[in-house]
Order: C-alpha cells, then structure tokens, then sequence
C-alpha cells in the first residue's frame, strides 16, 4: 500500500509537483505508516529554520541579489576585460572568472546565466567566437564557482553533512579553481584554433576599470579576511557583506535607487523561502529515514557488494551525477548528504573531501544533459533550443567530468589548506 | 474569482512590505552586534535569538509568496511535453495535491503550536514562544488557500470559463 503512494507521489513529482510538496507528502506518509504524531514534521522545520547559522543565507541571498541588480556584472566584465583581454581567448576566461566569482556570491541559484549571459553572449560572437563553442560556455558555467565561499550550496552542505564551515570554505578554493582553469586551457586552445582576434593591453582602460570597480574589490576580502583571520563568523561576514553590499551599491554607486529595495528584499526572500521550505520538509524525511536505521542498511548492503573504495567513489559520482541532473542542487544536497555520510566514512573518505566531491558533483550534475536545470535556464535566456545546447556543452561537460576525476581520486586538492 | 485576486494581490503586498521590514530588521539586528561586540566588548543578550526568529518568519511567508509567484522549484519533465486539455488536467493534479498536502501541513503545525502553548516557553522580552512559531500555521495556511484557488482556476479553464492561462506555475 504505501509502496503504491510512493510511487504515485514520485509520479507527481515527474508531473511538476513542487519538490518541498513531494518531500513533505512522502514525510506524512512514513510518519503516518510507523505512527508518529505529524506534529513532529513541523518540529524538524522549526528546529532547522532557527539552526544559528542559518542566518547566513538570507543575508547573502540579498547581497547577491543586489549586486546582480546593480551594474557590478558590467564593471565585473570591464575589468577582467581590461586585465585579461589580451590573452588569446582573453574573453572566455573572463567569461569563466565572472561566472565564477558571480556565481559564489550569489549562491549558485540560476542568476548567473540570467544576469550576465545576457551581456556575454553577444560580446563573445561580436568578438568571433565560434557560437557553439560561446552557447556551451556559458550554459556550463552556470555553476561555476559554486565551490567558492561563500556560496549557497557550502553552507547547506556544512548544516547538513555537520562538517565546520571554515574547513569546507578553505577546501573549495583549490578545486574550484581546478575547474576554471582547466577549461580555460581548452578555452585557449579552441580560440587560437578559431583565429580569434585579440586586443592589445590598454594600461589606461586598466586603471579606469579599477577605478570603476574599486568598492566592490574588496568584497571577496571582507567576506574571507574576516572569517580566516577568527575575526568573523560565517554568520558575521554575512551582515557585514549585506551591509556593505547595500551601501555601495545605494549610496556610493547610486547603481540601485532606494525605492526598489523592497523589491530586491522581496525577490531575494522568495527565494529563500523556496529553499528553506525544501530544507524544512527534507530534514523531516531524513530524521524519519535515520531513525528507521537507512543509512545504515545502505551501508551494509553497499559494504557486501563493493569492497574497494575506488570503485565506491565512481559508483558515488554516478549517483551525485544523476541526482544532481534530476533533483536540482538543493534538494539533492539536503535529501542525499546525510544518507551517504556514514558510508563514506566507512570507505574511509575525509568530511571535508566528501563535501567538496558532492558540490563538484552537483555543480556538474546542473550542466548535464537531459534535464541539468542550467540548460534549460540558459535555454530560455539565450532563446535557443535545448537540444542545441546539449550539443554544445559536451566538450566542457568531458573536462568537466576528468576534473571531477581528479577531485575525487586526489584528495589532496581539496585538504591541502584543511588544518 | 475576481475579488480572491484582490485579496490575493493585497495578501502579496502585506508579505512584500513584511518581508523587507523583517529583512531589515535582521540586517541591523545582526550589524548592530557585531559593533556592540568588537568595539563595545557588549552585546544585545536578545539580538542572537531575535534573529534567528527573523530568519524564521522570513523564510516561511517567503515560500508563502513563492506560491503565488509560481516560484516553487519543480520538476517539470513529463508536463512539458503533455499537449491541450491534458496540460490543464495535469496542472489540476498537482495543484491539488499540493493543496491536500500544504493542508496537512497547515493541521500539523497548529497541532505542533498546542504542544508549544503547554511547554510555556518564552523568548527575548518574554514573549511566548509559540506566538513567534504562528508564523508556520499562517504560512501553510495561506499556501494552501492559493493551491485550492489555482485549482478552482484549473476547473474554471477545463470547463470553458476561463481562457487557458494560469499564474500558478513556472520552472525555479
């Protein structure tokens, strides 16, 4: 019987029912089945959306938001434009490193395509790069960056996988910057393959962008320096972000007008309902399924059947993978993290490397063909078919997957700075 | 149906002018202690617990909002590719499962605030702790009122009173 509604909610699930919907009704379900009080659904939400550090999202939600309303991706773009230019593919790497960096700041929730691939785009076909190769970049680089302080998907993941936040900050910047590097390699190459132009190195546009840029340079300082120096925590560096994000863009700018804050705080908040309420509803299932002994049983049953750790780490990429492309990166992350914790610790993997392998697996896991979410955002911002755009990001998916390779199989990219 | 929009659209904007007060309230709140605390070696000895309650009204009637900005994360693979009338069925579905769902919810929560109330607990400025927590109640309740409408709406399109456009869905 409960088998059936299972399967029948999974259904509604593939139907477009709201993901918290589903979590929440296979909660009721099981609660119901073993006969515990409902009320006890709503203790889990309560007890995670007053979790202390919690407060970290909202505040950094809402300083996103704000610098992608204001012109920071444009003066972002300029500046790595004017250091970078020069280089042969200059313009996909800044492409690259805007993401990223857009992406960490915004918490890796589908504004990176929305606010800069709008600006990207044409400049990089104005700039003769081949369109395939332009289209795939920017799809892909959705996620980029997701590995760097202070985004989202970190914090979640250090609540959820009970791992210090400080560690997991530290551990994704070496990896993180695995990925953008090695697909600027391949950016390189295909651009002096295509004969892109390049534009010579203007000393004067480089002061000019600086200048431009200057308050909103010191962001990833204030956000890192305060909490690596044990002056801040998490928590802190997010006020203080918000605040200052806040004034330079109202006051010093002038780029956001007072009256659309409300809008700005409203738009950020909604999103962070949507996430709170999955978050709410996934730790009432997993409470559910860690009393009921799960983990466990998975455990054993994985123990029987693989022995060797190496092939434990590909069998837990291709879940992460899958998961990843089908649940979307916040729901994978709060339903998954705690089932596999345990395994992983068995296999002998450290926290903090198994947080870095998840995130790098989800990040790629958005970009993935058939229903990576990155597609299908990028698909209706560029106005191009979705099939296309799986043509077109193959090639960075494959470097993508090999560093991913790398993470998983090279811990030492991920706790060279832990302790 | 008309003045449910109304009292929608005017619902929206009291969660609107909510959410910013709020927001802002947990923005000062939260850099007021941080001065206090590296320069006046002080503190708000309610500020941390005021806080977190921000964050929790500010996360609930956020996804109360989303609800009527069609901005739940889904899944929208099958539905996708569903054509006409099926689409509208399909929407109906899902509108009132979530309906059924958010209900539940609704129940479980006001039974958690009974619970509350016994306990008599209390926060900063010894507010009860279970005022603070009607936020959740409040919240399902709402959600579940905007699924029941999108529903009556898919009723309205299906049998011919509506034309064939609803609010109620959208991707991320």
């Amino acid at each position: 019987m409960s088998l059936v509604l299972i399967g029948l909610t999974l259904l509604l699930m593939l139907l477009g029912a709201p993901i918290f919907v589903v979590i929440a009704s296979l909660a009721v379900l099981l609660y119901t089945a073993s006969g515990i009080d409902l009320s006890a659904i709503i203790i889990e939400m309560h007890r995670m959306a007053t979790t202390p550090i919690l407060v970290a999202i909202p505040l950094f939600t809402f300083a996103g938001y704000c610098l992608s309303e204001s012109g920071a991706p444009r003066r972002l773009i300029r500046l790595s434009n004017a250091l970078l230019g020069w280089l042969p593919g200059g313009l996909a790497i800044i492409a690259l490193l805007t993401c990223a960096v857009f992406t960490a700041l915004t918490g890796a929730t589908g504004l990176t395509i929305i606010a800069l691939g709008g600006l990207l785009l044409p400049a990089m076909l104005k700039g003769n790069y081949p369109q395939p190769f332009s289209l795939g970049l920017l799809t892909t680089s959705g996620t980029l960056g997701l590995l760097f302080p202070p985004s989202l998907p970190l914090i979640i993941y250090a609540i959820v996988g009970g791992v210090r936040i400080d560690q997991l900050f530290i551990a994704g910047i070496v990896p993180g910057m695995l990925l953008v590097v090695m697909l600027s390699v391949y950016c390189v190459c295909r651009a002096i393959g295509a004969d892109v132009p390049r534009q010579p190195f203007q000393v004067k546009e480089a002061l000019k962008a600086v200048r431009e840029g200057l308050w909103e340079l010191p962001l990833p300082f204030i956000v890192l320096g305060g909490i690596y120096s044990g002056y801040f925590a998490v928590s802190e560096a997010a006020a203080i972000t918000a605040v200052y994000v806040l004034m330079v863009e109202t006051l010093i700018n002038g780029d956001i007008p007072w009256r659309d804050v409300p809008e700005i705080m409203k738009k950020s908040m909604v999103l962070v309902g949507t996430i709170f309420i999955i978050f709410g509803a996934a730790m009432s299932l997993t409470n559910y399924l860690i009393d009921e002994m799960i983990p466990m049983r998975l455990l054993d049953f994985f123990r029987e059947h693989i022995e060797n750790r190496y092939l434990f780490l590909l069998v837990l990429n291709l879940f992460l993978l899958a998961a990843g492309c089908t649940m979307g990166i916040f729901s994978a992350l709060v339903v998954v993290v705690p089932l596999l914790t345990p395994m992983a610790e068995a296999f002998g993997i450290h926290p903090i490397h198994l947080g870095i392998i998840f995130l790098t697996n989800l990040e790629i896991g958005a970009s993935l063909p058939p229903l990576g979410i990155n597609l299908f955002i990028a698909s209706i911002r560029f106005s191009r078919p979705v099939l296309q755009l799986y043509a077109a990001s193959i090639p960075y998916l494959l470097i993508l997957l090999l560093a991913l390779g790398l993470i998983t199989y090279f811990p030492w990219f991920s706790l060279l700075w832990v302790q | 149906m008309d003045s449910w929009n109304r009292i929608d659209r005017l619902i929206g904007h009291i969660e609107k002018v909510l959410l910013s007060v709020l927001l802002a309230a947990m923005i000062i709140v939260a850099f007021l202690q941080i001065v206090l605390r590296n320069f006046f070696y002080t503190g708000l000895p309610w500020g941390d617990s005021f806080v977190r309650y921000l964050v929790l009204w500010v996360g609930f009637i956020g996804a109360a909002l989303a609800t009527r900005e069609g901005g739940h994360i889904n899944i929208d693979v099958l539905s996708r590719w569903l054509p006409g009338v099926s689409k509208t069925v399909n929407l109906l579905v899902v509108h009132l499962f979530s309906c059924l769902i958010c209900a539940i919810l609704a129940y479980a929560s006001l039974a958690f605030i009974c619970n509350e109330r016994l306990l008599k607990g209390t926060v900063f400025f010894d507010i009860p702790v279970w005022l603070l927590q009607l936020v959740l109640p409040a919240a399902f309740a709402l959600m579940t009122l905007r699924y029941a409408m999108y529903s009556a709406g898919d009723i309205a399109v299906l049998i011919g009173k509506a034309p064939a456009t609803n609010p109620g869905r959208g991707d991320t």
